[in-house]
């Protein structure tokens, strides 16, 4: 109780920064946001022109293969990109009134941690094996509240209870190394939420853990989201996980989005020849229905991007058309678009 | 000269053990038991799953079913002979026709030696081929794993992850190997990656005849890949079935908690499912009794004293549960996976029309 009421100012200050109604407008929009490599071809950005919009309480799945550039994405928003050699070239990134990308580094670093928080990949490369958990946790929540040693260890216990630790008062006093790889994922968990942020990005949260642990951290989350109305970013590269979780999905081909919408529209009715290649290309659940379809070849490397859709080389239905001049993200259905000069396929690629 | 058996088993493991440690005198007392008593049969032609979690002693299983490692207990036979009284000799004139592909192909190439060397390899190590006869056999095996023979002097850092597991499995398949044991041979991979590859293992085990062993934990991939399923838990088979009976109706607690972990790739049916509580206990100090006691939704006291054996089910599958009779009963398990919306179908099967269109004129590229 006591640390909801220190909380407190912060909060108002950000909304009396802000100059519209809370309402209904989006808790993050990302708008244009392009990223730049020193050293990459020119005109080729390994972000391109990324837009997309979460709102508080909801979950946007960011979905791509690797090198799509979902993480340089989640990486340019919490400001970790280093520069160089990454630059940012466009956009911007509003996030409860202000813009993210243009924030210093001072205000970045207040915000990062606190409002915006972060969970790796890889549990144990993001943990510092030379600290306890008690320590680490503590240490954020230290950094951004007036509070004293004890009253953060205090909070560090709660939340190793809340993501459901087993002897937590124990497991405070743990180095990363005598845990198991789900449990460094509900420590990290535990880090990221100490703070009650407004805003989760996931990258890849369960992507090195088995199938089983997976379901336990994945519930973990969806609860803790539904008890504190975080808004939640999730990378992932898996479209089951994508299907349980999220509420808007974006899917990333070579940095751009080529299809986004409301997580049924992309599940039941895909738009982009690469959404629909990913779909026919994971094995499904249910009795064996003949070979798998596949996406011809590899994303091709910068040098060789093409000018147009960056798809064309793998695309099925692609032309000349396709290779020259890039399709914009044109809205198919309200809330649903798609990167696809020839979208919806069956109209304009169905008799031929 | 060695004896047939029966019902044409190529492969057989037999009571299978391999304990790491607590050998001598400076190492460690603890004893991992990662395989520890593992019997099974592989079918002429057949592919054969291993499924489990991290730890549960596949990897382990499939390196023992080759003679990689030795193992502490039990044995191998392949063609009904068994491989652990091999000498040298005769194991290196084996290894042709038993062959592994590897979960990391860049781990497993050498990086100091051309593609085109690395694939002539056991072609020359086996005496198949010399000079060109032997480059025009590696030229023949790239294109049928989907690389440009041209790129045969190029080292393993210049291509990318699908094509690396590519030259893996060229090199497996150099030898004209009877089985190939795939150690979790497309989770490294992206997704559309994976797809290329799956399809590869199936056509190349059409066209050679191959016997497959996949050793994976991707339960969708082996339940599009697979014939019969092995699945394991802490150095055990719990359960062992034909693929589609197990994703139907699967017997074994431990598989229907696998099962229902599995994200259902439908966002309209999603539901609120039981879950697996609690880790993997260490297969160091494995529980008493069952194995699986510990986590267990149906656990008794008789599970925590009494270890279950596999024991034989009428259709022929076999699971290591005492209850699994009435366990089958309380409807856990089996996944029902939606078919496709209308709309995915119809443009899945488009992509599909236009998709073999694009293959035609280069048949080269992969």
């Amino acid at each position: 109780m006591g640390r909801e009421a220190a909380r407190q100012p912060t909060t108002e200050i950000h909304d009396l920064s802000k100059a519209s109604p809370v309402a209904e407008k989006p808790l993050l929009s990302v708008q244009g946001l392009s990223v730049r490599f020193d050293g990459a071809p020119k005109g080729i950005n390994v972000v391109d022109d990324v837009s997309f919009s979460v709102s508080k309480g909801k979950t946007l799945c960011i979905v791509g293969e690797s090198g799509c550039g979902k993480s340089v994405t989640s990486l340019a928003l919490m400001g970790l990109l280093p520069t160089p050699p990454a630059r940012i070239v466009a956009g911007s990134a509003h996030f409860d009134g202000r813009d993210l990308l243009t924030l210093t580094e001072r205000d970045r670093a207040d915000l990062r941690g606190d409002r915006l928080a972060m969970i790796f990949q890889e549990p144990m490369t993001s943990l510092n094996p030379a600290f306890t958990i008690g320590d680490q946790i503590a240490e954020g929540i230290a950094r951004h509240r007036k509070v004293s040693k004890a009253e953060a260890w205090e909070r560090a216990l709660d939340m190793l209870k809340k993501v459901r630790i087993p002897a937590p008062e124990k497991r405070l006093r743990a180095y990363p190394h005598e845990m198991s790889g789900g449990m460094r994922q509900r420590v990290m968990i535990a880090m990221a939420l100490a703070n009650d942020p407004q805003l989760l990005i996931a990258d890849e949260p369960t992507t090195a853990l088995d199938v089983t642990i997976q379901a336990q951290i994945l519930m973990l989350i969806r609860r803790l989201q539904e008890e504190t109305g975080t808004a939640m970013i999730l990378i992932t590269h898996d479209l089951g996980v994508v299907a349980e979780v999220a509420d808007e999905v974006a899917v990333m081909y070579a940095g751009r989005v080529v299809e986004s919408g409301p997580v049924e529209a992309i599940f039941e009715d895909p738009q982009h020849p690469y959404t629909i290649g990913l779909m026919g290309s994971v094995p499904s659940l249910g009795r064996r229905q003949g070979r798998l379809a596949t996406i011809r070849g590899t994303v091709p490397p910068a040098e060789l991007m093409p000018k147009g859709c960056r798809f064309t080389p793998r695309c099925p239905f692609s032309d000349a058309h396709c290779a020259n001049d890039p399709p914009p993200l044109a809205e198919i259905k309200p809330g649903h678009k798609a990167r696809c000069w020839y979208a919806p396929l069956e109209l304009h690629r169905g008799a031929a | 000269m060695s004896v047939m058996p029966a019902n044409d088993i190529i492969l057989e493991g037999v009571d299978l053990k391999k304990h790491f440690g607590g050998g001598g005198l400076l190492s460690s007392p603890t004893i991992v038991r990662a395989v520890d008593g593992v019997s099974l049969g592989v079918n002429r032609g057949e592919t054969f799953a291993v499924v489990g979690e991290s730890g549960c002693g596949k990897s382990t299983l499939g390196r023992l079913l080759l003679r990689l490692i030795e193992p502490t207990g039990g044995d191998v036979r392949y063609e009904g002979r068994s491989i652990l009284s091999l000498n040298k000799n005769e194991l290196r004139r084996l290894r042709r026709e038993l062959q592994i592909i590897f979960q990391d192909p860049y781990a497993s190439l050498n990086p100091r030696m051309n593609v085109g060397d690395i694939i002539a390899e056991p072609i020359w190590l086996h005496n198949l081929a010399s000079g060109r006869e032997k480059r025009e056999r590696v030229a023949d095996l790239m294109r049928t794993v989907g690389l440009l023979p041209t790129h045969s002097d190029r080292y393993p850092h210049e291509f990318s992850g699908g094509q690396r597991q590519r030259i893996g499995i060229a090199r497996a398949l150099a030898g004209d190997p009877k089985l190939i044991i795939g150690d979790e041979p497309v989770s490294a991979l992206d997704v559309s990656i994976q797809a290329q590859i799956i399809n590869l293992l199936e056509d190349l085990k059409d066209r050679f005849g191959l016997t497959l062993v996949i050793v994976a934990h991707d339960l969708a991939v082996i339940r599009h890949m697979s014939d019969r399923v092995a699945v394991m838990y802490l150095g055990e088979i719990v359960e062992l079935s034909d693929t589609d009976a197990l994703f139907d109706n699967p017997l074994h607690p431990y598989t229907q908690a696998l099962l229902a972990a599995i994200p259902v790739p439908s966002p309209s049916n999603r539901q609120p499912k039981a879950l697996l509580q609690g880790d993997v206990p260490s297969p160091a100090a494995p529980p008493s009794g069952c194995r699986f006691h510990t986590r267990c939704p149906h656990a008794r006291a008789l599970c925590k004293e009494q270890h279950p054996g596999l024991e034989t089910a009428p259709d022929g599958r076999q699971v290591a549960c005492h209850f699994w009779r009435e366990i089958q009963g309380a409807g856990a398990g089996s996944i029902s996976a939606p078919p496709p919306s209308a709309a995915l179908a119809k443009r899945l099967a488009l992509y599909r029309t236009w998709r073999e269109r694009q293959d035609k004129p280069v048949a080269t590229s992969p």
